[in-house]
């Protein structure tokens, strides 16, 4: 057995073991961890066919990128919120059974013309050392000969993004500003043009009701009932002049509603 | 690549791996200093001359302390997390070259662990793998504030590295590789400005100042510091995706942390301002002294500007840095297709 079998081998051997982790672990962050791991080893099977560019994108396109954004999704949900993870309805487990034959079909049958039934293609070390390397012999093909199939494939992931950007838009503008609950701090903030402007003046001086008052101490009936109370307003003066500008809020100790 | 024996090359990046070590913790003495300087303090000076032995005594202190693993943890993740940045963060200093050949009882031994053919490739796979460890650490720690430091960590990273690989592509064009000891070489002719006589070297900063730009900051962005720091943001995180870390486990994320600014900087100083070439005596001393410039940089930056909101952050990348990235790369083509081939 040669060194070039043997980290063959162990390469293999771990990317299949962690390919059954992905679909049999309960977690779905250990799923995509065990994903992290078959990648990084089928890298290393790329790296060993003298792929070292296709095993370079390999890494950084689908492990750097893509996976990490599925594992941002994963990770803000809780297990116990994904009961049908595992398992799922019936028509989930067959479409899943066809839809995996089919591509073990597909891959099956490019491996089988290409290896068994005999047609290399024209690459092989000698060729693609002579043309200059892995990178330009791909870069060549790929901005040559394919070049309608990459513009295509860029138009198919541009529509995705914008279809991406509309779905996730809220419905109306005026729902956005109408909806927001929660102020900014930050006072040079743009977005904070479109909220109503803060009440200024002092809020209105709240009336304590003489049966609130136990041996000096206001004992407060309800819970929101002296809730906008400012403390430097006094106990007992009635509502100063300029207190009406200021909104109040509907119902919260307003003497109408008590 | 190289034809001398596999375990030469061993040799060589066993070393290379432990000197980045050992320039690690003079990192965090020097950004103490220079910090303390800056701040008009004193920084260490207790142990030993100039408080040089601080780093071993931080060392010993993080072996000393307790290893917390938090009670709702993820325990295999939690373990292995940490490790995974520490892992990848200096394998990257594999590919930079230190200079050319020496003989060392009659062999030549090249001053570089290997020269692989995408070797600026590699260095990004391997900060793009160096994530997980943030990102799984954050998620392990079943710690809130964790899992909003490795959400942020997850698309601070990736927005930032698409501005980082866009900002080399430029060098790729001008140089027609994609291995560091080629884009070295080109680096080491000199050029005759517009035939006027004047000499200057031949570095890629000269052609790609706006890549430069690019690359810089997208690189403070990719190593998490400040003022990009937003994944352990001490005041709004506490400290974010390693608030449940302690002890030797928190000290490996250090440790990854400043080694990718060494390596980071060892890159950057590649790449754009001629690594090993200087005005006399090549060497390896003239880029490590172009990296200290860059760790320098970095530590003024840390000094100098407060950290920036969230949405200014993603704002930066892609509303500013992508496009300009893309705006070089097309000047470039378009020049590099102009010129035909050469350059001036």
């Amino acid at each position: 057995m040669t060194p070039e079998v043997l980290v063959f081998d162990i390469l293999a051997v771990i990317a299949v073991i962690a390919g059954i982790g992905v679909v049999v672990s309960r977690n779905p962050v250990h799923s995509a961890v065990a994903l992290v791991v078959t990648f990084v080893n089928l890298a290393g099977i790329f790296v060993m066919l003298r792929a070292e560019f296709l095993a370079a994108v390999q890494i950084i396109v689908y492990t750097g990128a893509i996976l990490v954004l599925v594992l941002f999704v994963i990770m803000l949900v809780d297990m116990d919120d994904l009961p049908e993870f595992h398992g799922g309805a019936p028509l989930q487990r067959l479409s899943a059974i066809v839809i995996g034959l089919i591509l073990l079909g597909e891959v099956a049958a490019a491996v089988l013309t290409r290896t068994v039934v005999g047609q290399p293609g024209p690459w092989n070390e000698e060729t693609i050392a002579a043309a200059g390397g892995n990178v330009q012999v791909l870069g060549q093909f790929l901005y040559s000969g394919y070049v309608l199939p990459i513009q295509a494939m860029a138009i198919v992931l541009l529509v995705g993004t914008i279809g991406a950007l509309v779905m996730a838009r809220p419905d109306e503008p005026t729902t956005r500003a109408g909806g927001r609950t929660t102020g900014t701090i930050s006072l040079g903030h743009s977005r904070g043009a479109d909220l109503v402007a803060l009440p200024s003046g002092a809020p209105p001086a709240r009336v304590i009701h003489r049966e609130d008052m136990r041996d000096g101490l206001v004992m407060v009936t309800s819970a929101d009932a002296y809730t906008e109370h400012a403390a430097w307003a006094g106990t007992d003066v009635p509502s100063e002049p300029g207190a009406a500008e200021y909104p109040t809020g509907a119902g919260i100790g307003s003497e109408e509603n008590r | 690549m190289s034809d001398q024996p596999l375990w030469i090359s061993f040799v060589v990046g066993f070393i290379v791996l432990n000197v980045l070590l050992i320039g690690m913790a003079y990192m965090t003495w020097a950004e103490r200093k220079v910090m303390a300087y800056m701040q008009d303090r004193i920084g260490p000076n207790r142990t030993g001359p100039f408080g040089l032995l601080q780093p071993i005594a931080d060392a010993v202190k993080l072996i000393g302390k307790e290893d917390l693993i938090p009670k709702f943890a993820d325990k295999r993740i939690f373990v292995i997390a940490p490790l995974v940045s520490f892992v990848t963060a200096p394998l990257a200093g594999l590919v930079i070259p230190f200079g050319d050949q020496v003989t060392i009882a009659g062999r030549q031994i090249n001053l570089y662990a290997t020269d692989i053919n995408i070797a600026v490739l590699y260095v990004l796979a391997l900060s793009s793998i160096g994530v997980y460890g943030i990102i799984l650490g954050g998620y392990a720690s079943a710690n809130r504030y964790s899992l909003l430091g490795a959400l942020r960590s997850a698309a601070q990273v990736v927005s930032y590295e698409i501005a980082l690989g866009l900002s080399l592509v430029g060098i790729f064009i001008i140089s027609g590789s994609l291995s560091l000891v080629d884009i070295l070489n080109q680096q080491r002719q000199t050029l005759d400005l517009f035939g006027t006589g004047l000499q200057i070297p031949n570095w890629f900063i000269f052609y790609q100042p706006l890549a430069f730009v690019i690359f810089l900051i997208a690189a403070v962005a990719e190593t998490n510091r400040l003022p990009f720091d937003l994944p352990e943001a001490e005041t709004e995180l506490i400290s974010g995706f390693h608030t449940e870390y302690s002890g030797f486990r928190f000290s490996f994320y250090f440790l990854a942390e400043y080694i990718s600014m060494i390596v980071i900087s060892l890159f950057a100083a590649t790449l754009f301002l001629g690594g090993t070439d200087g005005p006399i005596a090549d060497g390896a001393w003239w880029l490590i002294l172009k990296a200290m410039i860059f760790l320098f940089f970095y530590i003024w930056l840390r000094t100098t500007l407060p950290r920036f909101r969230y949405d200014q952050l993603m704002g930066i990348a892609w509303k500013v840095l992508l496009p300009l990235a893309l705006l070089n790369i097309v000047v470039t083509g378009f020049v590099r297709l102009a010129f035909n081939n050469q350059l001036w």
